[in-house]
């Protein structure tokens, strides 16, 4: 007997359709399971014998093919096991096999008959070609976001069989978890001096410049970073869906109502390696803490610590939004448009980087500008000190405005930058800044001096008149940008190579 | 050998040799008639010297056989072999560098009374101009701004006054005094530097290098070649201490170098003087201390009077710098004598962050104020501005 049933896996963070075929004849006994499968999917037929005999439906022995079509993909994870048995069923016909025409299955079965959630539901959901998709109850708010398939959801192998076969109706699909407000996210409002940080961040968030704030430890960079997704708007729905996407096919556990509409914040340790960092891994493709980033804010700590090849391996996903890993099986594309943000020590003493105090070696301080190569170095458009507040500033200094405040000036500088055709101020070519940004006497004079003095490159220059754009826009100021603005986009800009030079 | 060839020859023979300081040089130096010392580390025999013995820490009560076997003078000979002194000579002479071996009639006075004297000198430029009043400048590799204008301002005075400086023509405050006494024009400036003649160290100073070697003398106590070794410095340190009247230190830390300098001056009864620096800045923790013991040095009259010398009647220059007004007057004065962030005069002045940074743009433009990798430091006067 032969029984046909749909199910769905996941490479990188796509969904696949796949068709569970389950053949069953007289021979010796015995369980194969055919079509590429890994180790986690042929330990299904361990799993699916049990679950059925725990759901009172035991088995015979008899000799049983499964085929996983198409054969030539390679198969990861347990999203198949539903869909297994209840192959198993039809081709004992304990089932009949119309019950299961043009439904998807997707979960994991428990010895105990439940069904379970595996990782990437939601990009399953979507590469699924039926009407109806069934999923276990705690993957329907993920399931729902796809609005394509009629969404169906069993606990239980038992009360699935039932549910088929019509002797009870389908279970409801569990109450809809308002998206309430979620913790308290930490607010800029506790933050006291930093006044310029504080104005780097908004401007990061306003222009989608990335920043790197420099300081020694202790200083408050990390309490900085943290209040960055605040800032930031809402995701729109794309943004918010493919990171979503991203966040289920990491298994990773996603808000209330399923959809994430705050920018996440990844702070991976220095330690990471470049397969965490942009993804890939042996089997199943797995997105890396970048694509996990996605639409929000990349917060990477002690940036001098990272390996080279970790920060070397950022520069093509920072200039293209996304990254395409390929191995000998696979080739899958992420996503990954972020907001980097990093901070360094400015020597290896760290303690004292002021004029006079460093304690370093030249040597050493020469080992440890090259940890960060010039073309990263060159990504950020912000850069700026970081300095410990006086004990005096933290409990007399006034705290600044609010992340509401700042974050519905960086909407309007977003409204701006919209308006210009991009997302934000970051992305606008030479040529556009041409025409967006002119400038006015006095700020090209500034400009120009920087350039005399070497400050700037031609590039560099660019840069700033991009930061300068968005301060105006902040500002609520018209091009052309007036000097101020420039003369604050030139001291967020510091030069990193005078920590190296400065013993000369 | 012909006998020609001049004690520097065998001087600067003996000052390659592999293990050999400027003490057991000395030893070495006094242990007889030079050709006949050089002869004697060729054969070996100078290991039955009872002075070279100590000097190497050899017992002196055994036999003193010319077979017992001492590895390092085992390998004097053998480096002695393959060198031929007059040769050597003849490299220096050709380079342009001059030489003085200790005892001869162009050696340095300066040295010959001194307890721990460099064997033999090599100098760029005119060993003459060690003559006159001689002043060392010396201080921190890793200064603040204000250190480093503070040595300018210090060598240009004297310098214009009559005075040599002294210094290491290393980086931060040994470099700011040579190029102020460079700027003066006066008094030819004097180098003293811990590796050979053309290993210029740091690369950063090739060119202060040149400039000092035309306009005065830059001199050690090692043959070409030598590469700058760490404990060259100390041994540099103890000639710049015997060629100074006074050492003056501008900015030294805790441990720094330039004590080192200091305390060979002490032993050599110099006069030590100490510029005041700030009370929190670890640059100038050290020279802060020497204030206790020694003359404060708040500007080049200071140094003059300890001279001896009646402080030349100079003006006080104008005020070159249009003087800020408004805003930048109230940054300039909260940015004080101390390096200072952005952020820090943001918090100081209570006013926006555009006018802080178009103001310190505006300062810097008129050289008031100087920016290095986000750290913001007033200049003092900028007539000196190298």
């Amino acid at each position: 007997m032969l029984a046909t049933v749909a199910s769905a896996c996941l490479i990188g963070v796509d969904g696949y359709p796949v068709t569970v075929e389950v053949h069953m004849s007289q021979g010796l006994p015995g369980f194969t399971i055919v079509g590429r499968p890994d180790a986690s999917c042929r330990e299904a037929r361990d799993r699916v014998r049990a679950a059925l005999h725990s759901s009172g439906m035991p088995l015979a022995a008899k000799k049983i093919t499964v085929n996983l079509a198409p054969a030539g993909l390679r198969k990861t994870g347990a999203s198949f096991d539903v869909a297994m048995a209840l192959g198993l069923l039809i081709a004992y016909e304990m089932l009949p096999q119309s019950v299961v025409d043009d439904v998807t299955f997707i979960g994991e079965l428990g010895l105990d008959g439940s069904i379970r959630k595996v990782p990437g539901m939601l990009p399953m959901v979507d590469a699924a070609k039926t009407d109806v998709v069934v999923v276990p109850p705690s993957a329907v708010s993920e399931a729902l976001l796809v609005g394509k398939p009629k969404v169906r959801c069993a606990p239980d192998l038992r009360s699935l069989v039932e549910a088929l076969t019509g002797e009870a109706s389908w279970p409801d699909l569990p109450e809809p978890v308002e998206p309430g407000p979620s913790a308290d996210p930490p607010d800029l409002r506790e933050v006291r001096g930093h006044e310029v940080a504080r104005r780097a961040l908004e401007v990061a968030a306003a222009g989608g410049h990335h920043l790197l704030m420099v300081g020694p430890p202790g200083a408050g960079k990390t309490m900085l970073a943290r209040r960055l997704p605040g800032l930031l708007p809402p995701l729109d729905l794309r943004t918010a869906l493919a990171t979503t996407r991203v966040h289920s096919a990491a298994g990773a556990e996603l808000p209330p109502g399923g959809l994430i509409r705050v920018p996440p914040l990844r702070a991976p340790h220095h330690g990471a390696s470049a397969v965490a960092m942009v993804g890939g891994g042996t089997g199943a493709m797995q997105p890396g803490e970048i694509s996990l980033a996605h639409g929000g804010v990349l917060f990477l700590d002690e940036l001098g610590e990272f390996s080279v090849d970790v920060l070397e391996s950022l520069r093509q996903p920072l200039e293209d939004g996304s990254v395409r890993v390929v191995r000998a099986d696979h080739r899958v594309t992420f996503p990954a448009r972020f907001l980097l943000v990093a901070a360094m020590n400015p020597c290896p003493c760290g303690e004292a980087d002021q004029p006079g105090a460093c304690r370093c070696s030249p040597a050493a301080l020469l080992r440890y500008s090259r940890r960060i190569s010039g073309p990263l170095l060159d990504r950020f458009d912000l850069r700026v000190k970081v300095t410990r507040p006086t004990a005096r500033e933290l409990i007399e200094g006034p705290s600044g405005e609010c992340s509401e405040v700042v974050a519905e000036r960086v909407r309007r500088a977003r409204e701006r930058a919209w308006r210009r055709g991009v997302d934000a101020n970051a992305q606008l070519s030479s040529k556009a800044l041409e025409d967006c940004a002119p400038l006015k006497p006095a700020a090209r004079a500034l400009l120009e001096a920087a350039l005399v003095k070497n400050q700037l490159s031609a590039r560099g220059l660019q840069r700033v008149r991009a930061v300068a754009l968005t301060l105006a826009d902040l500002a609520d100021d018209d091009p052309p940008l007036d000097s101020r603005h420039v003369a604050v986009a030139l001291a967020m800009r510091i030069d990193l190579g005078a920590y190296y030079r400065r013993i000369a | 050998m012909s006998h020609s060839v001049p004690d520097e020859a065998f001087a600067l023979a003996i000052a390659t040799l592999p293990e050999v300081g400027p003490a057991r040089r000395l030893v070495l130096h006094r242990a007889g008639d030079l050709r006949t010392v050089w002869s004697r580390i060729c054969d070996g025999s100078i290991g039955c010297d009872p002075q070279v013995r100590r000097a190497l820490g050899l017992g002196i009560g055994e036999p003193m056989l010319t077979e017992e076997y001492s590895p390092i003078i085992q390998s004097w000979q053998d480096h002695a072999a393959s060198l031929d002194p007059a040769a050597e000579l003849d490299r220096h002479l050709t380079a342009g560098v001059g030489v003085a071996a200790l005892g001869s009639a162009r050696y340095p006075g300066a040295f010959v009374e001194d307890p721990e004297p460099p064997t033999v000198v090599c100098w760029l430029g005119d060993i003459d101009d060690l003559v006159g009043p001689r002043v060392a400048i010396i201080g921190t590799r890793r200064c603040t701004q204000a250190g480093r204008d503070t040595a300018f301002e210090l060598g240009y005075a004297l310098s214009a006054a009559g005075v040599s400086v002294v210094s290491g023509l290393a980086l931060g405050i040994d470099a700011a005094a040579h190029r102020g006494a460079l700027a003066a024009g006066g008094a030819p400036p004097i180098a003293v530097v811990g590796s050979g003649l053309d290993v210029i160290y740091p690369p950063a100073n090739r060119a202060l290098w040149s400039q000092v070697a035309e306009a005065g003398v830059v001199l050690t106590e090692l043959p070409l070649g030598e590469p700058p070794r760490a404990w060259h410095f100390p041994n540099r340190n103890r000639m710049i201490a015997a060629l100074a009247d006074v050492v003056v230190v501008v900015e030294s830390r805790r441990r720094g170098g330039s004590l080192s300098t200091v305390a060979a001056a002490i032993r050599r009864d110099r006069d030590v003087m100490a510029v005041p620096g700030p009370v929190r800045s670890p640059a100038a923790e050290g020279s802060n201390a020497l204030l206790r013991d020694f003359g404060v040095c708040c500007d080049a009259t200071d140094v003059l009077l300890r001279l001896g010398m009646s402080p030349a009647a100079r003006r006080p220059s104008a005020e070159q710098r249009p003087l800020p007004e408004g805003n930048a007057a109230l940054i300039l004065d909260a940015l004080g004598w101390q390096p200072s962030t952005l952020e820090d005069l943001v918090a100081r002045v209570h006013l926006p962050l555009e006018v802080v940074t178009l103001a310190l743009i505006q300062l810097e433009e008129a050289g008031w104020v100087s920016e290095h990798g986000g750290w913001f430091e007033r200049r003092a006067k900028t007539e000196f501005a190298g």
